[in-house]
């Protein structure tokens, strides 16, 4: 059990940031893979531009699972008000990638 | 309607072994699982009792368990579905997906509405409500004092306040699925989604006594025809962050004392017995099946249920009643149910917790029921307590015990306080009949009798 920034603060890949666009790439695969893995689908099924209602049938619950395991891989915690405003799954990666590059953790 | 009940397979996870082939070998073997508690639980209290029976590390993957269910399941729900999977599979029964992007199964060849879960358990989702807890109760003083150390604190009192705040870590999150995490029904919930079971769904409360009440109340679904599959057991989780569980049977007296010697220290119905040995938890689940439906299908069948009976001590919460009136009232009960006599029974699988008090009332009562021949164990002599499992473990230990005609022995007896038969080595004694006793913190006492299964 550790709080959470320090846990942050001690790893270095927050401390030393990639560049913007290989930072991006790696977020996108990242952010791919979480999705997948929690609707249980394959991750060649998560298009960029798919809504997450519409396309991937997420639920609410589907939605605070997912937020969660989010915050796990990322290590920020991702606040439910700003969250749920996100409809697609570019719109999450785009909300972590600026999460990463905040200069200070949440 | 009166069905005979049979245990057509059962499921384990446990310190000493997961799968009841390999929890039962290693019981034969007199192996237990001992080790000094988490230093960190020492930081927030001084303890009496140093020793705890760990479980081994296990990937929730190896229980059945992705990724996305392990964010919304207390361990003790995990410890379940991964007992009722080896359950289901060791009962001869396949498992197939419920549907396209389902991580839940369906079992092969049974009808749904037709199986239930039954399961024990004494404290439930206590380690999320916990874990939770401390990130309520910390999070804002946590930010508040680090920002003060970082930002305004001299030198020397950061190193201090550093200390201090090491002290209040916190988890990373609170939950949103805290509620259904921790509530005591989640276990038996969550056995019920993962298999698809839609047929009656209950959980049995009871302390120390909630496995072997649980198994009990699925023996009677079966017998008067209520359904024909019952999927019951207990699952306990003891593990929090802080110790505060151990903390608390710790500062009750209830844990062992002497830990000196720690692969000695736990010697239930011994002389310098100091206390039960806590145990970090584990499951384990029984099928309980119809008889003509178990030869329906051709299931390996390890032993037969013949009679529950439960009674209430009516006294106290913590302490057994002295001279056991109420327990000796069950085991007649229970004999009664079984239409046996006490001369009928060829093994006693005791309570055995390793308590001062437990093992004298208990011990009295068996002199007192069935004499001081029949051979007695103590599974928590292995096992350390489990709480609200260890009635579930004890039924298995009592099932095989019958189906092997042998059984395992009562480990770290040096000196025994009682002169009854106590199981000193495993040797074959082919006993009939089997009887497993549980008495819990409240009052509550229950019992189930099993008999060997001839074709």
């Amino acid at each position: 059990m550790t709080a959470i920034y320090l846990q942050v603060l001690s790893e270095p890949r927050f401390l030393q940031p990639a560049s913007s666009k290989s930072m991006n790439a790696n977020v996108q695969q990242r952010v791919v893979k979480v999705i997948a893995d929690i609707l249980n689908r394959k991750e060649s099924e998560i298009g960029l531009d798919a809504s997450l209602r519409d396309d991937l049938q997420v639920s609410s619950l589907d939605q605070m699972t997912l937020y969660i395991a989010l915050e796990d891989e990322f290590q920020r915690t991702m606040p439910p008000e700003e969250v749920t405003a996100l409809t697609t799954v570019k719109a999450i990666i785009d909300f972590i990638d600026r999460k990463l590059q905040e200069s200070s953790p949440p | 309607m009166s069905r005979r009940v049979v245990i057509t397979g059962a499921g384990v996870i446990s310190a000493i072994g997961n799968g009841a082939e390999e929890f039962w070998r290693n019981c034969l073997q007199g192996k237990s699982s001992v080790a000094t508690i988490p230093a960190d639980w020492e930081r927030y209290a001084d303890l009496h009792s140093r020793l705890w029976s760990p479980l081994p590390e296990m990937d929730p993957e190896t229980l059945g368990v992705a990724r996305a269910e392990r964010l919304q399941l207390d361990p003790v729900s995990m410890l379940a579905i991964g007992a009722a999977r080896g359950a289901i599979e060791h009962a001869g029964f396949t498992l197939s997906a419920a549907g396209a992007r389902s991580r839940n199964f369906v079992i092969s060849g049974t009808d749904s509405a037709r199986t239930g879960a039954y399961l024990g358990t004494g404290i439930g989702g206590a380690y999320s409500f916990l874990h939770n807890h401390t990130y309520h109760l910390h999070r804002r003083p946590y930010a508040r004092l680090q920002e003060y150390a970082m930002e305004r604190a001299s030198a020397q009192d950061r190193e201090e306040l550093e200390e201090i705040l090491a002290l209040i870590e916190h988890g990373s999150r609170y939950n949103p699925f805290v509620v259904s995490m921790l509530m005591p029904n989640a276990p038996s919930a969550a056995l019920g989604i993962k298999f698809s079971l839609t047929g009656p769904n209950a959980t049995y409360c009871v302390a120390c006594a909630s496995g072997t009440v649980a198994v009990g109340h699925g023996y009677r679904a079966v017998r008067n025809g209520y359904v024909d599959i019952a999927m019951a057991g207990g699952s306990e989780y003891l593990y929090d962050e802080h110790g505060h569980i151990f903390r608390g049977f710790d500062i009750a007296g209830t844990l062992v004392r002497d830990c000196a010697d720690p692969e000695f220290a736990n010697r239930p119905f011994d002389k310098e017995r100091s206390g039960f040995l806590f145990s970090q938890g584990g499951a384990a689940v029984l099928v309980l099946e119809d008889l003509e439906h178990a030869l329906g299908r051709d299931a390996p069948i390890m032993a037969e249920i013949i009679g529950f009976a439960e009674t209430f001590d009516g006294y106290s919460m913590m302490s057994l009643a002295p001279g056991g009136e109420q327990i000796e009232r069950m085991l007649r009960a229970v004999l009664a149910d079984s239409n046996l006599e006490p001369t009928d029974v060829d093994y006693v699988n005791a309570h055995g917790t390793g308590t001062r008090n437990n093992d004298e009332t208990e011990a009295m009562v068996i002199d007192r029921v069935f004499g001081k021949a029949v051979p007695v164990n103590s599974t928590k002599s292995l096992l350390g307590h489990t709480i609200g499992a260890s009635g579930a473990f004890e039924a298995l230990v009592t099932a095989l015990t019958l189906r092997d005609g042998k059984t395992h022995v009562n480990n770290n007896l040096a000196m025994p306080s009682y002169d009854l038969n106590f199981v000193r080595c495993v040797e074959n004694f082919d006993p009939d009949i089997g009887i497993s006793q549980s008495f819990a913190f409240g009052g509550h006492n229950a019992a189930l009798v099993l008999r060997r299964y001839d074709e």
